[in-house]
Order: C-alpha cells, then structure tokens, then sequence
C-alpha cells in the first residue's frame, strides 16, 4: 500500500484531496496539540530535556557503528538473532526467508513504519502468507485498501458510518455505526487471528545498545499480543533507531508520549531482550532483529541533512503544520508526512523523486519548536531546495533556464544601486494595463500564478524612497 | 568478515573502525521522591485519570474486595501471577471460594483467552505518570496483564521508586519489561477514546497499606 512512486507530484495530490480530509485531520491535529501544551507546561525542566534528547541523537548519529555493533553483540548473547539489510528487497526477503523456515501462514503485524517503508505486507501476501495489520487505525486502512491519513490515528479521515460500512463489507456482518462497538468487533475478530499466527512482526520505538534490548511503544496493546502470544517475532527497525543506554532512554520516554499524544506514557512500554528464558512465562521462542539501512547511511553523509534522522517518529510538527493540516497525509506519496515527510523522503527516494516536498512548506517554524530532538526543519528544507535546484551527488540541477535567468537578473538588481533604483522608478509604468479597482488583478503569465489567487497592490515607489520618507517624517532615529 | 551498511555509516562519517567513541551528553537529574503517603496519593491520582480504579486496602479487606470485584466484573474465569505475596494474601483460594474458575497462569494461550480477569503484583510503581512495571518469568508470565479483560494488579507502598531512572537501574538486565500505564486505550475511530481494543478493558489497581 505504501511502495513509494517514482515521482511524488505534491501539487498534483494535493490539489486532488477529499473535502472531508482536512476537518478530519485538523480535528486530530488539534487534540494533539493542545494535549502536548498541558503536558509540557506540567514540566518546568521540558526545554531542557529537548536539549539534552537532541544532544544524544546528535551524539549517537555520530557514532552509531560503535552503538550498532555493541547492540549487535548484546542481542545475539541474549539469543536473539540479529540480521542487516541494506536495502528493502533485502528486508522483504530475509523477513520471507524466516517466515517460510518457519512454515508461517499468517502473520500478525503491529504498526511499524519500517515495514511500511519497505512495503513488507505486499512481499510477504504475495508469497502466501496473510498478514494482518492489527491496530485498530491500521487494521481499518487495511480493509480499506488506502495509506494513512496521520502518523498516530491513520484512519482519522474515515467516519463511524465509513468504517462500520467497510466492516460489514469485509467481515460479512452487520456493523452498528458506534465507535466503541466498532472497536470491540475488531477486538473479537483479531482475537482470533493472534492466538492463531505462526509470528509476529513488529516495528521499534528504540534499541539500546548498552544491553540489545528493543523498545515498543504502543497503547492498545496489539504490540504486546504480536510479541507475546506467537512463538516467533520478528523486529523490523531502522538503524537509526539505536541509542546508547537505558539513561538516556529516561529521556526518551519523556519526550515521546508528550509531544505525540499528550500523555505522559502511552499504556505499554515492552523493554524486549533476546527471546524468553522458560517455556511458561510467554514471549516468542524465537527472536530476530532486522536492521535497515535503506540508505540512512548515504543520509549521515550531508552534514545539514543528517539531522532528520534523530527523529523519534512522534508527529508533533505535523500537527501544527499549516500545510499538512489542509492537505493530510495522502499528499506527501510516502509512508510518512508532513514536516517530516517532506525532508525525510527526499533524502531517502532521492531528490529527483520528492522534488516538490522540500517545497510543500511555508518555512513558518512551527515544526521546528515543537520537534522534542530540536531538528532544525526548516533549515533542512532550506537546504534541499537549494539541492533540488542546483544539483546534488544524486541528481542533475533541476532549475529551468527562465528561472535561472530572472535568478540572475534579480541578484544583479539587487547587487547594484543604481540598477535596482532605476527598475524600481520604471516599474509604477506598467500599473495601467493591469490595474482594476485599484489593484493589479491580472498579471500575465507566469506572475498570474500569484495574482489569481491575490491581487497586488499598484507599484509605487522603491523601498529607499519609502524609508528616507518613513524617517524624515518621524524624526531621525524612531523606526530602527 | 565486513558489514557494507556499518562501511557505509563509518565512510560517511569519516570514521574507521578504530575511531574512539565520543562523550555521551550528560542526562538530566531524575525526579525527587516526596513522602511516602504522597507518593501513592500522586500514583492513585494518576490511576484514576487514566480511567483505571485504583484504592488503598488493608490485607484484611481483600476477600471482600475480591468478591465485590467478582460480581461487579461479571468474572467466572481467573488466573493469577504465582507469587509469594499473592500466595499469602491467599487470592487464589479466595476466588475458588467465590465460585471463580482458576486456570494456571503458564497455561495454554486459548485457556489463558478464556479467562475474565489476570492478577498480577507489580514489581515497581511511579507515581508521577500512574506507571505500573511488571517483570517476567515463569511465575509471573506476560499474558495475565494483557490477555483478560479485567487486570487487577496489588502494589504495596515498597515497590514506589521516584522516576524510572531507579527502576532501570534495578532492572535494566531483566530479559523482559513492560511498563503499563492505564488501560489499553485507542482513539482511532474519529477520536473517540475506547479502552480494552486488544489489553484489557478495566485496570484495577490495589495499594496494600499493612
């Protein structure tokens, strides 16, 4: 469902999204963000711990092959089983590889980007093997066939009636059209599907090295059913994911619930080592790990664009992102959006394939104060759109030749007094072709792109002239 | 033999295999305990804004509790966490006495699915977010706290620890850990918070106050 295309058209998919899309989604995003000021304002040390979180991530990403190799090393004398892939093929098949050793027909999945970002579900149903998304938010999107609307409730633009509508459909039962009942439908039919599953996959909120242990974090609980009830469970986690030691897991965990939710903890936290000791104590029997590259490492190598990866996948600059909050998450043609999305996907599917996303942003800043690990968005933006535009080690500069003119055009206007004041003085000529009520409504191509969605005000003066008018009037030194 | 993708994160870090590794930035202070009849009141605080039930009971109030709990629930199945404490509250023989069904806690996972109620005891609490930490082990397996759809935990004020820095440090190489706050809770239908979608539905929490 979420194989990334080879070109994402933002404008294009943006211009295409369902009316009820963004109520749904600014309905969330608002609950959210209210629920993390009142769990930040109860923290008086909150500005703090984004420094010291940011402070480890940056620590961590610039040593993360010693972190790696001690965790791998931890895992395996646990008895767990440790496997790296570089690429999502290589992820798919050694997931499938495990999966037929093991003679699995059913699989049961809690929600994980990692095996979103590598299209998991697909490989594994197109060898056979069903494999059941078991969030109740995923679980639905699954039925439905889509992607997901938001990172933490991705069903959000789907109505009680739309998902009672999908279950009768799929289940081949009467659905009532309430929430709650919804929910204990799903309860009861994946009950069944978890106490039946050969294995369990699961994604990973972190992976502390100082002891190989994977962190989950989840409130419904489908997260402790897939790694407790099947005899196999299997990790799919991004190598980003590693953090030193359980200290700086306290922060973590601060960090996490607050700006996602607005909780203090979400309801379960599993801190997983290796497989179970004894036969009664449930647990899989058997415990892999794959590690995914899928070309974070090339990302460690832009020093500017490195930063995406201290991410902790909480979702908070989407919530008050004014683009995301009109556009949703469909938009952005990858498995995660927003903010986020929009400096992670270029750098991960290569500029030439997200090329618009660096520009699906109003560079407003809001992203950038709430992220928990300080990642400096949009400087990132900034500084993919400046690759896109002139080229980077992956992909040819993509700035049209008239841009590349008026850029230079307007840099010699700029960088000259004389050139700039005599444009300026030569501009008011042109108001009366296209003034209209006192405005200029309707210029032509390509400044129309502007002035059909809002008029100019007519050119007047130049701004030197405005200003020595602006302070002659009000004494010397007032407006500075 | 060489791993490409720990090549690749050293080359494009500049960094070979020999290259010491750095500082780890300092970590905040933990939080400070206040008094001990502060705490559990913060933590049964808490419990009750997560919706979970949460009350201070004498050792002698819990067959009445219990049978309260019994009727209330609607519990015909139990299994309980084989600990020495629950052992001398004598939980078990209270519920076999009230008519309630015990299945062992190692059962098979289709027996443990029929049961209406798991007890358990909680290895630490924290008091400032309403946590409830639980360990492994064939005593105390992981299904009682997530298969049923009733969780009654007993705490006692000694298992209180101020942040969860102590508990790591107690429990860091624990092969297993889970820590609970609240029942299991979604809001994935448009927003309406629903509790039990996969965990259980009612948590009951009781501090044991000697």
């Amino acid at each position: 469902m979420s194989d990334t295309p080879s070109y994402i058209g933002f404008e294009e998919y943006s211009e295409h999204v369902p009316a009820s899309i963004p109520s749904a989604v600014q309905q969330a995003t608002n609950r959210f963000v209210s629920g993390r000021a009142a769990r930040v304002a109860e923290l008086p040390q909150w500005e703090q711990l984004r420094q010291i979180g940011s402070d480890i991530r940056q620590h961590t990403l610039e040593n993360m092959d010693v972190y790696l190799v001690r965790f791998e090393e931890k895992v395996k004398s646990a008895g767990g089983h440790v496997h790296w892939a570089e690429t999502a093929a290589d992820a798919n098949r050694i997931v499938l590889h495990i999966a037929k050793e093991h003679n699995v027909k059913t699989a049961v999945k809690s929600k994980s980007m990692a095996t979103e970002e590598i299209g998991l579900n697909h490989a594994l149903e197109a060898a056979g093997i069903e494999t059941i998304e078991t969030d109740l938010g995923e679980y639905i999107i699954q039925l439905a066939g889509t992607g997901p609307s938001h990172i933490i409730v991705p069903a959000v633009h789907l109505k009680k009636e739309e998902v009672a509508a999908l279950f009768s459909e799929k289940l081949n039962i009467n659905a009532p059209t309430d929430p709650v009942e919804l929910a204990q439908i799903a309860r009861e039919t994946l009950r069944e599907k978890f106490l039946t599953a050969e294995m369990g996959i699961s994604g990973g909120n972190f992976l502390i090295a100082e002891t190989g242990t994977l962190v989950m974090v989840t409130n419904e609980g489908n997260g402790r059913m897939c790694t407790t009830i099947p005899d196999l469970h299997v990790a799919m986690v991004g190598i980003d994911k590693v953090i030193p030691d359980w200290e700086s897991l306290t922060v973590f965990l601060k960090l996490l619930a607050r700006s996602a939710t607005g909780q203090k903890l979400s309801t379960y936290t599993q801190f997983i080592t290796g497989p179970r000791r004894e036969e009664g104590e449930f647990g899989a029997k058997e415990f892999h790990i794959v590690l995914l590259d899928n070309g974070r490492s090339k990302i460690l190598k832009d020093p500017v664009g490195r930063d995406v990866l201290k991410c902790i996948r909480c979702g908070a600059c989407a919530n008050v992102c004014p683009v995301y909050k009109n556009v949703g998450g469909f938009a952005y043609g990858s498995f995660i959006s927003g903010p986020i999305g929009a400096i992670l996907t270029p750098q991960m599917q290569g500029t030439p394939t997200a090329l618009e996303l660096p520009y699906a942003s109003t560079l407003c800043g809001a992203c950038a104060d709430v992220c928990p690990v300080k990642i400096p968005i949009p400087t990132i933006l900034r500084h993919l759109r400046r690759r896109v535009a002139e080229g980077d080690e992956f992909s040819a500069p993509t700035i049209s030749t008239p841009l590349r003119v008026v850029a230079s055009l307007a840099s010699l206007a700029l960088a000259w007094n004389w050139v700039y004041r005599f444009g300026a003085r030569l501009l008011p000529i042109i108001n009366p072709f296209f003034r209209h009520d006192g405005w200029l409504s309707n210029m032509p191509y390509p400044l129309n792109r502007w002035t059909k969605v809002r008029p100019l005000p007519p050119f007047t003066a130049n701004f030197r002239t405005w200003w020595m008018n602006v302070r002659s009037a009000k004494g010397k030194d007032s407006p500075r | 033999m060489t791993n490409p993708i720990l090549e690749n994160i050293r080359r494009s870090l500049g960094r070979t295999d020999h290259t010491p590794l750095g500082l780890r930035p300092a970590i905040h202070e933990s939080r400070h305990a206040e008094s001990v009849d502060s705490e559990i009141e913060r933590f049964l605080v808490e419990i009750k804004k997560l919706s979970g039930v949460g009350q201070k009971l004498s050792p002698l109030d819990i067959e009445s509790a219990l049978k309260i709990l019994v009727a209330e629930q609607n519990i015909h199945k139990a299994t309980v966490w084989d600990t020495q404490y629950l052992k001398q509250l004598n939980v078990a023989e209270h519920l076999q006495s009230l008519g309630v069904d015990l299945i062992s806690s190692n059962a098979d996972k289709h027996e443990i699915a029929q049961c209406d109620l798991g007890i358990t005891e909680a290895d630490f609490i924290l008091p400032e977010t309403g946590t409830l930490v639980l360990r492994s082990s064939a005593e105390k397996p992981r299904a009682v706290s997530l298969v049923p759809r009733v969780h009654l935990a007993v705490v006692r004020p000694e298992m209180l620890r101020a942040d969860m820095h102590q508990v790591f440090a107690e429990a860091r190489e624990d092969r297993y850990l889970v820590f609970i706050t609240g029942p299991s809770r979604t809001a994935d239908i448009e927003l309406t918070v629903t509790l039990g979608v996969h965990g259980p539905k009612n948590l009951f929490v009781w501090m044991i106050e000697e």
